[in-house]
């Protein structure tokens, strides 16, 4: 089943979606429900054109095509378990809450929150990320669990916070704090990032660029290649004010001044 | 004038010895009477049980402790939303809901009384507020005495009535109702990364034990003649083997009082364990319960564990670090200069802990082993145990031995050898429970004189109509429809009108703070007395002036005044 949503242009474009019903597994019983425009309660035929074609047995053949400004619209995928969405442009916050399968793949922008507290499957998003990718809400103490995030352009302040589990990969430069609290898990900055890892116990953080502003709660172990034959890269084991057992991979490091 | 009629209820009144009698009850202007006109509005209980107003003694709902707690856990705010609904504001929070969560949600269980635990006096502005947005109950705090500089140089000069002096002076100023002890000395000694270890060791600095803390206040809350006895939170809270510490602490209490107890000790269930350490801790409800049942002079209330997610606050903040260190969550501790303390972190109760089991047990064990339940009260002290939305679950275990053993087979099996709940038949009865949960309160907190605590005439018109009908419910296998029955009032009545019905506010509500003010003579007057004056101005933060509060905070005051001995 295809199912196609076109954002239709609206009044006052600035005026947030809260779109938690944009899943897969909702299109299997039609397109006749609503979502929140502020504070009113919208049919999703009055704010999208929908076309569904086609047939579908279960979650995994569904797939949502988002055309057009969705870049206001929140919570697109939120508890989605299966099937495929893609987003031709940018997206709102919040995209891929708590998902636990399918795939999810952004054309443009992804605002704060993507894939927030991640169970399972994949999201990959081919512009940049804003604040708190892969990261836990406010007070969780457990963000990501599992599942892959992948992000070709450059991440916000807070990436993969509170990382526990799988894998999150930034080809650009992450911002400030990328990778705090992170108990588990997989953590790749392609390029720079400041201040990486603090609080850290457990799981491993790579960065290929330059960590600046490092924190002095590193305990730097060794200096290798990652790969045989390639560039070193100095090891880090932290963050040791907090007892921590992580492991950090680093190209180039400064310390905070 | 406004007057109800409430037809057909099936009433339990403890204190009016009143057990399952199906009668009218009157109410004129939030009073109770003997007859009332025509025109009064009916409501048809139908055979309900109905009960005077619930009263919580021992419940952490206002105060800048609670709202740290809310500012610390952002996740407990997303975990119980309710939107707005005619009159009732938007709610959120599960263990720490906003004031109005902890208002509709107490109302709906039919409770118009609670006390707030503990609250520190320089911080008592704040804890007004709050209760000036808890709307549906009428609302007391305790008020922290334990590491109060003055009072502790006063109790070292063996000075009982400087003491009391000291008490009645701060009582009036911060509007408080009673004196709260937490840890006593341990909160100071934890100002300098110290604890004490039990009733004798000796406060940094000011060479007073515990226990002379204690008793000192339990003579000076008789001179000043307050409503209720010394609120105390032994030391020791939590570790094991602290049972014969707390019995220690019960065999100094001297009697004193023939109305009331002279020490009301609270969440007793986290102060009667056995064992050395977390490996070998057991129950050792027996022993405390034993002490109790020998000593008129003390009431306990339960501060029953219930296992799933809660927050812990309390003033003791020795005990809240070594909580930190066993979890590694967040945590947050707090000194309030010449005062006390607190601390706050997150916890969850569960069945896999050998530990948490035995908690568990224990509260129960001590409501089944004391012999009177005028001397031991239903609390979790919300939200330490459970959040008081737990309430119906505890009365369903008290009533019901089934439902208990059916508890018992889901604990972790280690649990069972080391707890006496399992050799337990004691189930309760519907008037043992009405005195746990509003009679044995209102007697243990001196408000009968409110008339609070009972429907006979000239009482507050404050009761509960329960959808049960206890003549067709066998509790001990229906527990149940026990529990359902309890969670939510047909109508909850206070002051006279309905506040509450099927769980829904219908009222904005209104609520009275109850405050004491002992009349002490001018000798004693502490507002006055130089070397008090010299002291304060020297070490507070803030001039004396400033610190009483004013009763502009108090949305409508009863202020209970006493004669003071001095």
């Amino acid at each position: 089943m295809r199912v196609l949503l076109v954002a239709k242009p609206r009044k006052k474009p600035n005026i947030p979606i809260e779109a938690e019903r944009i899943l897969p597994r909702t299109f299997l019983e039609g397109d006749e429900f609503t979502v929140f425009e502020g504070n009113k309660e919208r049919r999703l035929t009055d704010l999208f054109s929908v076309s569904i074609e086609g047939e579908a047995r279960d979650v995994s053949e569904v797939e949502v095509i988002l055309r057009g400004d969705v870049s206001r619209v929140k919570r697109i995928g939120e508890y989605m378990d299966g099937g495929c969405i893609l987003i031709e442009g940018s997206v709102g916050m919040h995209c891929g809450n708590f998902m636990s399968g399918g795939t999810i793949e952004i054309g443009g922008n992804a605002d704060h929150w993507l894939a927030r507290e991640l169970q399972g499957g994949t999201v990959i998003c081919h512009g940049d990320a804003a604040h708190y990718l892969a990261s836990g809400y406010r007070g969780e103490k457990h963000g990501m669990r599992g599942g892959t995030v992948i992000v070709h352009g450059n991440a916000g302040d807070f990436a993969a916070e509170y990382l526990a589990g799988g894998s999150v990969t930034i080809h650009g430069s992450a911002g400030d704090m990328a990778g705090v609290e992170m108990k588990g898990g997989e953590l790749v900055i392609g390029g720079d990032c400041y201040r990486p890892c603090g609080n850290m116990t457990g799981g491993t953080c790579t960065v290929h660029g330059t960590a600046h502003n490092l924190l002095p709660t590193f305990r730097k172990i060794r200096t290798a290649p990652l790969t045989a034959g390639g560039p070193p890269y100095a090891v880090f084991e932290g963050d040791i004010a907090n007892r921590g057992k992580g492991t950090l991979f680093i190209r180039n490091y400064r310390y905070m001044d | 004038m406004t007057e109800l009629l409430i037809r057909n209820a099936c009433v339990i009144d403890p204190i009016n010895g009143i057990r399952g009698e199906t009668m009218d009850i009157l109410i004129r202007d939030a009073r109770i009477v003997e007859s009332v006109s025509g025109r009064a509005e009916v409501i048809d209980a139908a055979g309900c049980l109905t009960l005077p107003g619930g009263i919580d003694s021992h419940t952490h709902i206002c105060g800048t402790k609670v709202n740290f707690g809310r500012y610390m856990m952002p996740e407990d705010m997303r975990a119980g939303r309710t939107a707005r609904q005619g009159g009732m504001h938007a709610t959120s929070g599960y263990s720490v809901p906003t004031t109005f969560g902890n208002s509709y949600r107490y109302s709906a269980m039919g409770y118009t009384t609670v006390l707030e635990g503990a609250m520190a006096p320089l911080e008592a502005r704040h804890t007004h507020e709050e209760f000036s947005a808890t709307p549906l109950q009428d609302t007391m705090a305790n008020t922290l005495f334990d590491g109060n500089w003055a009072v502790m140089e006063a109790v070292k000069e063996n000075d009982v009535k400087r003491a009391a002096a000291i008490v009645g002076w701060t009582l009036s100023a911060v509007k408080g109702f009673a004196i709260k002890l937490t840890n006593p000395g341990g909160t100071e000694a934890w100002g300098w990364g110290k604890n004490v270890e039990c009733i004798h060791d000796p406060v940094p600095h000011f060479e007073v034990s515990p226990i002379e803390i204690v008793t000192a206040l339990v003579r000076a809350n008789e001179l000043l003649h307050l409503p209720h006895s010394v609120h105390l939170h032994c030391n020791r809270l939590g570790v094991p083997g602290n049972a014969w510490c707390t019995v220690d602490t019960f065999r100094h209490i001297p009697d004193l009082n023939p109305e009331r107890q002279s020490l009301y000790a609270t969440h007793v269930q986290f102060h009667a364990y056995g064992g050395s350490s977390w490996k070998d801790i057991c129950s050792r409800a027996d022993l405390v319960a034993r002490a109790v049942n020998d000593r008129p002079q003390i009431v306990m209330d339960m501060g029953q564990v219930m296992f799933g997610k809660t927050t812990t606050m309390t003033a003791d903040g020795p005990m809240e670090f070594n909580l930190y260190r066993l979890h590694h969550n967040k945590w947050s501790n707090h000194d309030v200069e010449l005062e006390t303390g607190s601390g706050i972190i997150p916890v969850y109760y569960s069945r896999k802990s050998t530990v948490n089991c035995v908690m568990w047990a224990v509260g129960l064990e001590l409501a089944l082993l004391t012999r009177s339940p005028w001397q031991c009260l239903l609390a979790t002290d919300n939200p330490n145990g459970a959040p008081f939305v737990k309430y119906p679950e505890i009365i369903g275990l008290l009533m019901s031995r089934k439902y208990r053993d059916a508890e018992l087979a889901t604990l972790h099996p280690e649990a069972e050898r080391r707890i006496a709940l399992p050799a337990i038949d004691r189930e309760l009865d519907w008037n043992e429970i009405a005195v746990m949960t509003r009679a044995g309160q209102a007697k243990a907190l001196g408000l009968l004189p409110l008339g609070k605590g009972h429907l006979g005439p000239g009482a507050a018109a404050d009761l509960a109509i329960y959808p049960v009908r206890i003549g067709e419910i066998d509790p001990s296998a229906e527990y149940r429809r026990v529990i359902e029955g309890f969670r939510q009032t047909l109508y909850t009545v206070k002051r006279g009108r309905v506040v509450s019905r099927e769980g829904r506010v219908v009222v904005e509500g209104d609520n009275s703070t109850i405050w004491v003010k002992p009349r002490i003579s001018e000798e004693y007057d502490m507002g006055r007395d130089p070397e008090f004056a010299k002291k304060f101005a020297r070490y507070y933060t803030v001039r004396m002036g400033n610190y009483p509060v004013q009763e502009a905070y108090i949305r409508r005051s009863i202020c209970i005044e006493t004669e003071a001995e001095l």
